[in-house]
């Protein structure tokens, strides 16, 4: 990645470093149980119970930054998986079957007490199935109804009127899968599930997620972004994987004081910011540098990803009574909320707006169905919004398709010919 | 009678025919699809949801009253939800009445009855009143269906997969008291025909809404006696019980016995498998569920010693004739 210019996404870096090596280190010399699970789980009912969880996207975001997707995904077809399969999901699985392929980042991942996902797409309980056996241990589904009534401006719902935003019987049949998934931790740690820690534990993600609309109410307002993209992701997805721990809050509070300072203090990511872009979809995890290409030559800047954007709107619950089932709304529904109309074109449209977007660029992963979800409305509803477009094919986690002088061409006469004119026509200029 | 659509196997028929609606499965026939190409992502979607999704919001199905959209698979659902945009944005006018049954696949007790409240619900949505001849009528044709299969099976089968594929097919689009009338017709017909020859083979894959992949195989003198798949041999597999909760029996015979992507069980396929020559697995490029299952399956079936091919041409367009000659040497393997 380019040069990183807060502190705060140094000590993030280095934090899930040792983050991870204390967890080898406690798995292999304690015996402490670990879990692996889908990024859309509930991780605070395990770190309510004290089980350290590694998010399957996480990791697959490191391998593809190390640069592993190749050999490793390679390997995966030499088995016999096709490669119309999905890969996000299935890259750390293929680190696990195909170990000898490469070394896995930082050691690899050490064997889990458990693997949990809810079933959003339709093969994830296979990757998760073939993975289970391959580690020899148990695999939870949380299985996952659909939702049909969607009420268009969600994120003026979910905080304070969540009970009316998400249809009553998913919240109750979420709630009855996560008192099963509590009493599987119950067993496997010998503790009781106790309420009130995860109640002060959501208090916690509630506070972290406020300092993070801080942040992002900075990027909104201030006269150039005062933090690049790729270092928003880094200080937000480190601390929302150990959401509403003592250390998230406190990072996130850290990384909102070095933004306000740097706003204060009149410091821009990019002095010669003159167009501001929005990334929709995952990150380019094996080309991160991707992002920060078109700042010299354009005064191009990506100001916007989903990954800060969504803490404040998609987590944040107030009226906590309830523990069990506020978290059950901030779970059941990820889905829609990032990839399906109507809740993804108009919260992203919206977002534009308040980030004053020049330009977007949306991902549409060819090996990640679920991810591919929406775009052509997001699309629409963006150039209809008099934000040009520039649709890209590629995928997250694997590098093998992507052609980085090329793709970078490509966006380069897209600033050109599309976002610049229309910047200037906005201007009169 | 009002009709109403279905998109796959799992939408209950018998609640849509004690309703008075006349259910028909939507099945487009491969023509362009120029709606689905603006809004449904390539590679994401199959050609037949795209297909469903052209027919509904171009206008090109104005006999639908209603469409029943189960959760019995993302694309489904993702498709449920494109289908409310084009209505909302108003992009696409005068679109049936939607609905998402909210069927889910995994065996645990919550699953299950959170189904069975859906079932329910769905039941009193539709004020759904004579369950009984509805069911009645399912089952005729259940059991007609079964007399079908009876000629696959054995040493000489008489029903080539190409017919059964067509001939259980229907049942998605016919009345199922004249269904069972045919398919009972058609069978004193085949207890008549000549025994069919040939290696006996059993298709695993995506689902077939076509005849493309079995005239393929049976044009190499192999016989296709099954097929894992909604379509053929596991259509209508078991009889609704007629008695005592019969909105509970209707919800049991789909959560339990109906294929879906979101059951990764592979029971039926491997005691299947075990009765036949070989087995031919067709993962077309828009596949991306059960290429996952694949190399256990081959691998299962090579330690048993049944020979397997994997086809990944789409088979609903005319097979190249490089894989032609894949499924000749198969078969002739098959034979020796």
């Amino acid at each position: 990645m380019s040069e990183k210019q807060l502190e705060s996404t140094v000590a993030a870096a280095e934090y899930q470093k040792d983050w991870f090596a204390q967890l080898r280190r406690d798995v292999f010399e304690n015996q402490k149980p670990y879990a692996i699970v889908q990024a859309d789980m509930p991780l605070e009912l395990f770190q309510a119970m004290d089980v350290p969880v590694v998010s399957n996207q996480w990791w697959a975001a490191i391998v593809s930054a190390k640069r592993l997707s190749p050999m490793y995904l390679d390997c995966m077809n030499g088995r016999g998986f096709h490669d119309g399969l999905c890969r996000y999901c299935s890259l750390p699985l293929a680190s696990t079957l195909c170990g000898d392929a490469a070394p896995a980042p930082w050691g690899g991942l050490p064997r889990p007490a458990l693997i949990a996902a809810r079933l959003t797409c339709d093969c994830i309980q296979r990757v998760f199935g073939i993975w289970s056996e391959a580690f020899g241990t148990e695999f939870i589904a949380l299985d996952a109804p659909g939702a049909s009534e969607l009420p268009p401006r969600w994120w003026e719902l979910s905080r304070h009127r969540w009970h009316e935003l998400f249809e009553e019987h998913r919240l109750d049949f979420m709630v009855v899968q996560f008192r099963k998934l509590i009493e599987r931790l119950e067993r496997l740690t010998s503790k009781n599930f106790d309420p009130d820690r995860l109640r002060t534990l959501m208090d916690g993600v509630n506070r972290q997620e406020e300092y993070f609309e801080e942040v992002r109410d900075l990027i909104c307002t201030a006269p150039q972004t005062p933090v690049r993209m790729q270092e928003q992701v880094s200080n937000v997805m480190a601390t929302q994987w150990l959401r509403g721990s003592e250390w998230a809050v406190s990072h996130a509070k850290r990384f909102r004081d070095e933004v306000k300072a740097r706003v204060g203090r009149g410091i821009a990511a990019c002095p010669v910011e003159r167009l501001r872009l929005m990334w929709i979809g995952a990150g380019l995890w094996h080309d991160m540098d991707f992002y920060s290409a078109f700042e010299a030559e354009h005064g191009a800047v990506f100001v916007w990803s989903m990954y800060l954007a969504f803490g404040p709107d998609g987590y944040i619950r107030y009226g906590l009574d309830d523990p069990l089932k506020a978290l059950a709304s901030r779970t059941v529904s990820m889905n829609e909320q990032l990839h399906n109309p109507p809740w993804a074109n108009e919260w992203i449209v919206d977002q534009a707006r308040q980030h004053r977007i020049d330009g977007a660029l949306v991902l549409t992963p060819l090996g990640t169905r679920p991810s591919a979800t929406g775009n052509r409305f997001i699309e629409l509803a963006l150039e209809r919004a008099g934000i040009p477009v520039l649709p890209v094919f590629a995928d997250m986690a694997d590098a093998r398709g992507w052609d980085p002088a090329g793709m970078r061409r490509k966006v380069a006469q897209f600033l050109e010919q599309r976002v610049a004119p229309a910047v200037a026509g906005r201007n009169g200029d | 009678m009002p009709v109403a659509g279905m998109t796959s196997n799992t939408v209950p028929w018998e609640l849509l025919r004690a309703a008075g609606y006349f259910p028909v499965m939507l099945n487009p026939s491969g023509e362009p699809t120029p709606v689905a190409d603006r809004f449904m992502e390539d590679g994401v979607f199959s050609a037949r949801i795209r297909g469903i999704f052209d027919g509904i919001t171009s206008g090109a199905w104005p006999f639908l009253k209603m469409v029943v959209i189960p959760r019995t698979s993302e694309q489904e659902h993702k498709c449920f939800l494109y289908l409310r945009e084009m209505g909302r944005q108003g992009l696409s006018k005068g679109l049936p009445e939607l609905y998402l049954y909210n069927l889910l696949h995994t065996r645990s007790a919550e699953a299950e009855q959170y189904g069975l409240e859906r079932t329910r619900e769905f039941s009193t949505y539709l004020q759904a009143d004579d369950l009984a001849t509805a069911i009645e009528e399912s089952n005729r044709a259940c059991r007609a269906i079964r007399k079908l299969l009876a000629f696959r099976e054995g040493a000489e089968p008489r029903l080539s997969g190409t017919e059964a594929l067509a001939l259980i097919g229907a049942v998605y689009f016919m009345d199922r008291a004249e269904y069972a009338q045919l398919a009972d017709e058609a069978a004193a017909d085949f207890s008549r025909h000549t025994p069919l020859r040939g290696p006996r083979v059993l298709i695993k894959g995506s689902p077939l809404h076509h005849t493309g992949l079995h005239r393929a195989i049976e044009s190499h003198g192999a016989v296709v006696i099954a097929e894992d798949d909604w379509w053929g041999s596991r259509a209508l597999t078991q009889e609704i019980a007629e008695h005592d909760d019969l909105v509970r029996a209707i919800f049991r015979a789909y959560y339990r016995e109906a294929p879906s992507p979101r059951e990764a069980s592979n029971e039926w396929f491997l005691a299947r498998s075990a009765t036949v020559d070989g087995v031919v697995f067709y993962l077309p490029q828009e596949d991306d569920v059960l290429g996952w299952d694949y190399p256990g399956l081959r691998e299962a079936l090579d330690q048993r010693g049944t020979p397997s091919l994997l086809l990944r041409e789409d088979a609903a367009n005319d097979l190249s004739s490089e894989c032609h000659q894949r499924i000749a040497e198969f078969v002739r393997k098959l034979d020796t």
